[in-house]
């Protein structure tokens, strides 16, 4: 029993006009994402951008995505031509009351499609693995490496130079073409290591130590000046608490050679720290001890903890004033910006484990001050 | 062919399964056309047990995840009663046996016997709870606690979980038997009592699987190299 | 027993008291024992609604919060828990109950049944869920807490005792409730399928829609207990101190990520399957010729099923399994691509030589194509470890799954409603308001998703609150919150028009879409036993074929053919009622030690017993 009222009889509109509106009202489905995408990818140098590789890994990762991203784009285009093509060429219409033909499928179309892709998708395995194992070599061991220990820890990241002897925080110092070999761990929940010019990220899971291993590129090869410190930024990439959002991660990049190589940073980082020179700067050494930030911190010379390491132990602060950013990549450091932390963590980060001492303004700024001068 | 054909015999053109047209009106069972063969409780029984293999087997998984990682605490080993726990696991065979005899039971329409074996089944069952209930007491006083190390997260909860499936048969035993004596289950019904019997041997069989790979293979290997 | 034949002209509007319109209309007892499928059917698909519109409101909060850089419109710990309950929300009582919601109503009308084949069990289903999605809202109400803020996918350690607060209690309780739930009704539905169809549906006569809801019923019995197991273990280590998950004292978590994602890949066949369903049902309507390849569609569906159970370690690429395993899973993910392809170039070819129309069901079906396609394809990515180390927990993902999701499944599940919203309610919704939701929705999905794939290509990681200025992110994100805002309104304007439709819509009549398959045989509403006359089928579109075929009748038997219906009862709701208080004292134990509060999940045990003997001695 057919009803009466035929809800199939949606009026098109004939004419060049209508048929181009109508055209672009069904095919618009297909067609927004591509204007979209042309709308959003203008823009300048972007500096997390993993299209523009800085090191070995990204460059793998972005050769595997351009691999897919044109296979892709062909597929879509396939997809989208038929669709638009069906939608155009067979409507009904208006009063057309007859059957198409009643066909219910064609066995060869149905081997193609389900034969040509299982190639497509053999082919992709096969380069995939290829890519899996590639990215997890070691690099030769007589290879000069940069090699730290990263543990990662709510809301922070302590680099263990141990082939040094030092330790810093947040911002990791590495040498164009040489092998950065890093031992992800965590001290609290899974954090996430990720600057994405330079490399593909790794979690950090508490309990178990993963290596993440990449060789940023060499600076004149990606159009840096080859006598400058380069900067890469990145971040936590897996949510682990309040204050994920906040926990940056900066790397530089050193030339080889020249006054800011690598070396010459590891010297700097190895000697001790930095005597006050002024009476605000001893006043705050001072303070440092009493008040008891010496529970948590290093400053090698002055404090050296003596404390087992443990999930709270804080950033190594034998050279924090030469450090670009404070409380990871939150602020810049200065010491107004020092002052602040010190005196009120948890208002710059969100429930910081940093423990707030109830220090006046007068004290915070005179611990900056002496904090600013470790360079 | 003749869509009269159809009704009367129940009859479907198709390659496949047919269609049984014999009505199977239980209560409130709405099987009208039984393409299974099989009674909608039953297939249903079927389909949970596929359910709790993995759940049982997310348990067992877990278990051998850690086994041998505890930091500290008692070794499987030392506290092990391999005797006390056969004779909990032959009682709990055996009620796979009364349960199979009340089934039979049920399917000749005698349902005192049934009850008899039913309760007799739920005895083994309670008994079998009971020489676990004894086990956890014991280990707890040789010092194995939830908390104390992986082992006893692990082993508590995997036994303690299946303890658990083991006290519900119970309670579902004595429910089917009271619905026998109180003749809302008879003869034509001896499939629930056979899904029933289902669930029980399901709980039997994993509990034959933890005794072999939990208890008895701690065993099948030197004292001196699994202490590691 | 000779039978005296009649054809579908001869049914007749069933008498008042046997219409389901006055069961639309019936007092709140009647909502509460009902053992009705379409009855429940209701419940699930509005409770389901509102919850996508809570959800939808959890998702506009935060993103008003990352419109702009450095915004303090939240802060980290509330930013966290909105996403963590918006994805929750969505996925389990947005998505998911829906889907109940058309199963329930579909099944038994699609398959010639009268109801499905433990209506009591089936109501206990819904109150179960009910009841857990309230317990993980009342998060919300905890003092000093709040809502559960460790992501939709719960890692351990962030989601144990130390680290967590007790919005995790909640989360875990809530969701063991909502598996215990989905865990009857998949063996309800399972049954039903296999023992009810109409004499003459063999399985290759059922609708594919059918087959995708009974594809999901097994991954849902085998999928969540994992997560079942999972999710008792955190509880475990937050209610009693046990090691699961301790790092200190030898726990992995990486044991939470493998019973968490065992569970959580065939998870999301369980969201696209049925909508793909849906797709398959409304293209041949509206081109008024069968479905290409309809054997291919129902076999791709089985294999995506079957697979589907060993992927699921592409969610851990970046965790460190090692080198083998990584390639292993790369592998076995890449072959899902090959039958979801299948299945797209099928629609194509059911659109290919047709006479297509264009109301609103068909403009959600037919858009759910591209928009899928394009979801799928960015998945291919994923599946490739190289490229997903740099993709993993960037927003490229955030925009791959919410193609796949929103693009796919919720508009397949739009599709759905417009579809059989007539047959349900007896009404047209209103088609102009229809069309104005269509193309608003599509936009402002594209407006808020598309961006999304250049933020993941440019690093921006997954559940930040706030991103600085110099990270060039703004301008996607501002797009982003626009396009939310979009969507919302376009929902808002489908409520709307499922509103006025129901109170005076257009009459629908049986069969307004002149469409295939059993269920507009029937009234609508439908009769209150389904049909009046049992239907026998000879072919898998047994309307279709009774009206343009000549000679192909849809037999009755006799009118005075009597059946048995379930009888309304209050065991349902009051054996999920004491289920719910076993939860309840084991929370409220939790958040006051030593109160004896367990004492009430006692109580709830003894009353689970005596209300289980009570329903299995219950004349029905």
């Amino acid at each position: 029993m057919r009803d009466e009222r035929t809800p199939n009889a949606r009026v098109t509109r004939s004419g060049m006009r209508g048929q181009i509106g109508d055209f672009l009202r069904r095919a618009a489905p297909a067609l927004l994402p591509i204007g979209l995408l042309l709308l959003t990818a203008c823009g300048g140098e972007h500096p997390r951008d993993t299209l523009n590789p800085a090191g070995d890994s990204a460059e793998v990762s972005a050769w595997f995505f351009w691999l897919y991203m044109i296979l892709d784009t062909v597929i879509f285009a396939i997809v989208a031509m038929f669709f638009v093509a069906a939608i155009v060429k067979f409507r009904r219409k208006p009063g057309d009351d007859t059957l198409p033909p009643q066909s219910h499928g064609n066995m060869k179309l149905e081997l193609m499609w389900t034969v040509i892709p299982t190639f497509i998708i053999i082919g992709l395995s096969i380069i995939t693995v290829g890519g899996v194992f590639k990215l997890d070599g070691r690099p030769a061991l007589e290879q000069r490496q940069v090699q730290v220990d990263v543990i990662g820890k709510q809301w922070w990241w302590e680099y263990d130079y141990t082939q040094h002897g030092f330790s810093t925080a947040n911002e990791m110092h590495v040498e164009e073409g040489t092998a950065v070999s890093l031992q992800l761990a965590s001290a609290d929940v899974i954090h996430a290591f990720w600057v994405p010019r330079v490399s593909g990220k790794r979690d950090a899971t508490p309990g178990r130590v993963y290596p993440l291993r990449f060789t940023p590129k060499l600076l004149n090869d990606i159009g840096e000046d080859p006598t400058k410190v380069k900067e890469f930024v990145g971040q936590c990439a897996e949510l682990c608490g309040a204050s994920h959002a906040r926990m940056g991660i900066k790397l530089f990049v050193h030339p080889k050679t020249g006054p800011n190589s690598y070396d010459n940073w590891v010297t700097s980082m190895k000697k001790a720290a930095a005597e006050p020179t002024t009476d605000v700067q001893e006043k705050g050494k001072k303070l440092f001890g009493e008040k008891g930030c010496v529970a948590c911190h290093n400053i090698k010379g002055h404090y050296d903890f003596r404390s087992p390491r443990s999930r709270t132990t804080g950033p190594d602060l034998t050279h924090v004033g030469s450090r670009s950013t404070i409380a990871a990549n939150t602020l810049p450091t200065n010491v107004d910006n020092l002052a602040k932390w010190i005196k009120n963590p948890q208002a710059i980060k969100e429930a910081a484990l940093m423990t707030n001492l109830g220090l006046n303004d007068e004290d915070s700024k005179a611990i900056a001050e002496y904090l600013m001068n470790l360079k | 062919m003749s869509a009269e054909a159809a009704l009367d015999h129940g009859h479907a053109e198709g390659h496949d399964d047919h269609a049984d047209g014999h009505d199977d009106h239980g209560h409130g069972d709405l099987v009208e056309n039984n393409y299974m063969k099989v009674p909608n409780i039953k297939l249903a029984i079927w389909t949970f047990l596929g359910s709790e293999c993995m759940f049982f087997g997310s348990l067992i998984a877990t278990y051998f995840f850690y086994h041998e990682k505890s930091i500290t605490g008692p070794l499987p080993q030392e506290i092990f009663s391999i005797e006390i726990t056969s004779i909990s696991t032959f009682i709990l065979l055996m009620s796979s046996w009364t349960m199979a005899m009340a089934v039979d039971a049920i399917k000749q329409g005698k349902t005192g016997r049934t009850v008899n074996f039913l309760l007799a089944t739920a005895v083994c069952g309670t008994v079998f709870v009971s020489f676990q209930v004894y086990e956890f007491w014991h280990f707890y006083h040789m010092g194995l606690a939830l908390q104390t190390s992986l082992f006893g997260s692990t082993f508590y909860t995997m036994t303690g979980f299946h303890g658990a499936h083991v006290s519900v048969g119970v309670i579902w035993l004595l429910i089917m038997a009271i619905m026998v004596k109180k003749g809302y289950i008879t003869g034509e019904k001896a499939y629930s009592i056979e899904s029933g019997g289902l669930y029980w041997h399901f709980v039997d069989i994993v509990w034959i699987i933890i005794f072999t790979f939990v208890y008895l293979l701690e065993f099948a290997k030197p004292l001196s190299d699994a202490v590691k | 027993m000779s039978a005296k034949l009649h054809t579908i002209e001869d049914i007749e509007s069933p008498p008042p008291d046997m219409h389901f319109e006055r069961g639309l209309k019936s007092g709140i007892t009647d909502w509460l024992t009902t053992p009705d499928h379409k009855k429940i059917a209701v419940l699930y698909s509005l409770s389901g609604f509102i919850y996508l519109l809570v959800g939808g409101l959890e998702a506009i909060l935060f993103r008003i919060q990352l419109a702009v850089p450095d915004n303090n419109f939240m802060g980290g710990d509330t930013f966290n828990g909105m996403v963590t309950m918006h994805a929750t929300t969505m996925v389990f009582l947005a998505i998911m109950p829906m889907t109940a919601g058309l199963a329930n109503m579909l099944i038994p009308l699609m398959i010639g049944a009268r109801d499905v084949a433990f209506p009591r069990l089936n109501a206990w289903s819904y109150w179960t869920f009910l009841f857990g999605s309230l317990v993980l809202n009342f998060s919300f109400l905890h003092p000093g807490a709040g809502a559960p803020s460790a992501g939709w996918f719960g890692y351990a350690p962030l989601t144990g005792p130390e680290f967590a607060h007790a919005g995790v209690d909640y989360w875990w309780a809530g969701l063991a409730l909502l598996s215990a739930s989905s865990l009857a009704a998949s063996i309800n539905f399972i049954v039903t399928i296999l023992n009810l169809r109409a004499p003459g549906m063999t399985l290759f006569r059922m609708p594919v829609m059918i087959w995708m809801l009974l594809v999901i019923q097994f991954l849902l019995a085998l999928a969540f207990p994992p997560v079942t197991v999972g999710l008792i273990l955190l509880g475990f280590d937050r209610m009693f101190g046990t090691l699961f998950y301790q790092v200190s004292m030898g726990g992995d978590p990486h044991l939470w990520q493998h019973l968490f994602w065992v569970f959580g890949h065939p998870e999301v066949y369980v969201l696209i399957l049925p909508a793909m369903g849906v797709v398959s049902e409304i293209l041949p309507v509206f081109a008024r010729r069968p479905l290409f390849g309809q054997i291919a569609i129902i076999f791709s569906g089985i294999f995506i099923g079957f697979v589907g159970f060993g992927v699921w370690a592409h969610h851990m690429f970046t965790s460190g399994m090692g080198p083998v395993a990584d390639a292993a899973f790369a592998a076995t993910t890449a072959i899902i691509a090959i039958p979801t392809g299948v299945k797209i170039f099928n629609w194509l070819g059911t659109l290919w030589n047709s006479k297509l129309s264009f109301p609103t069901p068909m403009l959600f079906a037919l858009s759910f194509i591209p928009m899928f396609t394009i979801g799928g394809l960015s998945g291919l990515m994923h599946a490739s470890p190289p490229l997903d180390l740099q993709q993993h927990d960037s927003y490229f993902v955030v925009a791959h799954f919410h193609y796949v999701l929103v693009g796919g499944a919720l508009q397949g599940l739009f599709a759905g409603f417009y579809y059989w919203f007539p047959k349900v309610t007896g009404k047209m919704l209103n088609d102009t308001l229809g069309k104005i939701h269509f193309w608003l929705f599509l936009i402002g999905f594209n407006v808020t998703f598309f961006p999304q794939h250049i933020l993941g290509n440019n690093g921006m990681p997954r559940r930040i609150y706030t991103y600085p200025a110099d990270a060039m992110w703004g301008f996607e994100n501002m797009l982003g919150t626009a396009g939310a805002l979009i969507m919302g309104s376009a929902t808002l304007i489908f409520a709307y028009n499922m509103f006025v439709s129901f109170k005076k819509g257009e009459e629908a009549g049986n069969d307004p879409w002149d469409a295939c398959t059993l269920e507009w045989l029937t009234t609508s509403p439908p009769h209150v036993a389904n049909f009046e006359f049992t239907p026998i089928v000879l072919s898998e579109r047994p309307v279709w074929d009774h009206k343009y075929t000549d000679g192909h009748e849809i037999v009755a038997p006799d009118k005075s053919e009597s059946f048995h219906m379930p009888s309304y009862s209050w065991k349902p709701l009051i054996v999920s009622s004491c289920v719910l208080t076993i939860v309840l004292g084991l929370l409220l134990n939790t958040f006051i030690p030593g109160s004896y509060l367990w004492g009430l999940s006692v109580v709830g045990g003894v009353g689970t017993v005596l209300g289980v003997y009570a329903w299995v001695t219950e004349p029905v």
